[in-house]
């Protein structure tokens, strides 16, 4: 059995041991930039989103809708054919934006803090002399980054594979232009739905459950029940934010007509569904930033036990 | 000049349930025994001390400041938690590495720093494997290198010696005084007298959130010698075992049980240092201890009447 304590060594010809050198004062850091604690909390998030299991399981999920234009090309017969533009829409739509973006936020986001808070590690991180928005927002840089690659990638696959009907050409600069601005709509959804989910992580012990419910439950029930509640949504603005032509082509199978009604006239112009999206944002991050300062994560009712 | 951590009219509690009540506590000295039944409030005072929680009433100063959320405090303390918990799947190098990288350091010395604390603690062989492959006492070496790096000025050491076997208890106690050599002061809690003894002659005792006594351990000790203590041995060689101890005075009672035997003793200090010897002899043979809370108990039981 070894010995806990390190036999003392003394470099070559000095009688400085290794103990010494690092129970010396200058050994402490010194202050260091907030940009070194946000990208070391930066590098940790994506280290560990990484190695999950649930990385594999996300990209797998992901990447489902690729297969959809290639297996509509084998089975379709020639006057039942499908335009690849309208292909490739209504999977960005009703798949990469609506289903995929908040289910990816709920995969990494959901659990950026709260994870830390379940596993009890956030004591460790507390007791570091770290801000913790630097903390709060290099986690969220990482989910940002891990989730935008994975949306990307499978909608950029998605519109290749979409190229096999007519209609659709990976030549066309108006078709990049459309793939470009879905993608920009994915990025801008993930940053809302992301930051929405890491305030449900630091304030709530389920945070997925509560995610589930609100983003595909509330939000769907929202869209049918007439009145202003569809504001209270996250899917409304991204909706807004979708190209003219796929908006018009969106026509849900269940709809009230007061409800069709309301979402006509108070329909959202891009502008302000971009200012909703950052607002939502910013808003949901302060919170969760705020949360780390406030709540005693440390006590063992925090922590769900 | 102020004392390192001062307590003044220290309450905290949480809903209904207090856990510390008006604890009017200055420590000073270089090693301090935190001494109390599990549930005393021994970790909630350490907690508060970290600035991991607020206090519900009266104030606690570290360094002459609050703790709360005060990074010049923290810059200054190390704290190894009583609970075994890392970041998922990591090895012990990357767990202190992470967390030097949110100390503040850069990347070259937080790995430096890593390599030293595991080299100081014993670990460089092991460092590169996953903490899940780990022994308890291996954990804890890896827990206290963590808190360690940064050089410290104030350490808290929230049970260290659980789940430890005899001679890393011993280590423990050296290490601890060692680093009281290097101008530390520890702060260490357990709720084992006879732990605290060896490594300092300063205790606070806590019970049921209140401070019972604060002084010198001879002074308790004397009234805990009235009452036998009980110590569970882990072993698979029960019988073996307890032919060694049954011969002794000092034990007034044994029992044999599965895989382990219970020694109620009235000199606790001889049957530990017994059990090292036994445990240099035959490392197999002791496969844990475990120290019931009984003699203690009865002190806190004697002291509150």
């Amino acid at each position: 059995m070894t010995s806990f304590i390190n036999d003392t060594q003394t470099a070559a010809g000095m009688n400085i041991t290794k103990e010494d050198l690092f129970f010396r004062p200058d050994n402490r850091p010194d202050h260091s930039s907030y940009f070194q604690r946000f990208s070391a909390s930066c590098a940790h998030a994506m280290s560990m989103i990484a190695r999950r299991k649930r990385l594999a399981v996300a990209a797998l999920i992901a990447f489902l809708p690729v297969l959809v234009p290639l297996a509509l090309a084998f089975f379709s017969t020639s006057q039942f054919a499908e335009s690849g533009n309208n292909v490739f829409v209504r999977l960005a739509e009703d798949l990469h934006i609506n289903v995929f973006t908040p289910l990816l936020a709920l995969f990494f986001a959901g659990m950026l803090i709260a994870e830390d808070i379940e596993m009890r590690t956030m004591i460790y991180i507390l007791t570091r002399p770290m801000p913790r928005s630097a903390w709060v927002l290099g986690r969220f840089c990482a989910y940002i980054f891990v989730a935008s690659l994975i949306l990307i990638s499978s909608a950029v696959l998605t519109f290749a594979a979409s190229c096999v009907h007519s209609n659709l050409s990976l030549m066309s600069a108006g078709d990049i232009k459309l793939l470009l601005h879905y993608c920009g709509v994915m990025v801008l959804g993930l940053f809302a739905y992301g930051a929405f989910s890491v305030f449900l992580g630091a304030f709530t012990r389920r945070p997925i459950v509560f995610g589930v419910i609100l983003f595909y439950g509330w939000q769907h029930l929202a869209t049918l029940i007439p009145g202003l509640v569809d504001f209270f949504t996250i899917k409304k603005y991204t909706t807004a934010m979708l190209p003219l032509l796929a908006t018009q082509r969106h026509n849900p199978v269940i709809e009230t007509v007061l409800g069709n009604i309301q979402r006509e006239v108070f329909l959202v112009g891009m502008p302000k569904a971009l200012a909703a999206l950052v607002f939502i944002t910013v808003v949901s991050l302060l919170l969760t930033i705020y949360a780390t300062y406030r709540r005693e994560y440390a006590s063992d009712r925090a922590a769900g036990g | 000049m102020s004392p390192i951590i001062e307590a003044c009219g220290l309450s905290k509690w949480f809903g209904e349930v207090v856990a510390l009540n008006n604890l009017d506590i200055a420590l000073d000295s270089p090693v301090t025994g935190l001494l109390g039944p599990n549930g005393a409030g021994k970790s909630t005072f350490i907690k508060l001390a970290l600035g991991l929680y607020s206090p519900s009433k009266g104030s606690i100063r570290i360094f002459g400041e609050a703790p709360r959320n005060n990074h010049r405090v923290m810059r200054r303390i190390g704290y190894c938690p009583e609970t075994d918990y890392f970041f998922e799947n990591s090895t012990g190098f990357e767990f202190i590495y992470w967390l030097n990288r949110y100390w503040g350091m850069q990347h070259r010395q937080a790995v430096t720093s890593a390599e030293a604390a595991c080299d100081l603690v014993n670990m460089t062989e092991r460092m590169h494997d996953a903490i899940d492959t780990y022994s308890k006492g291996m954990r804890q070496r890896i827990k206290i290198a963590q808190a360690l790096t940064g050089c410290p000025e104030l350490l808290f050491l929230d049970e260290p010696m659980n789940g430890l076997d005899p001679k890393g208890r011993e280590e423990m106690y050296l290490l601890i005084q060692k680093l009281a050599g290097k101008g530390m002061t520890v702060v260490v809690s357990s709720h084992i007298l006879y732990e605290i003894e060896r490594i300092t002659d300063t205790v606070v005792l806590i019970y049921g959130g209140t401070l019972l006594a604060q002084g010198r351990v001879r002074d308790i000790r004397d009234l805990i010698d009235k009452y036998p203590q009980a110590i569970r041995i882990r072993t698979t060689q029960a019988r073996t075992l307890a032919e060694r101890f049954i011969t002794q005075e000092a034990v007034s009672s044994l029992e044999i049980e599965e895989n382990s035997i219970l020694v109620r003793t009235r000199d606790p200090n001889f049957t530990y240092e017994m059990l090292n010897s036994i445990a240099l002899e035959d490392a197999e043979l002791i496969q844990g201890i475990a120290c019931s809370d009984d003699n203690l108990q009865s002190v806190f039981d004697y002291l509150t009447r």
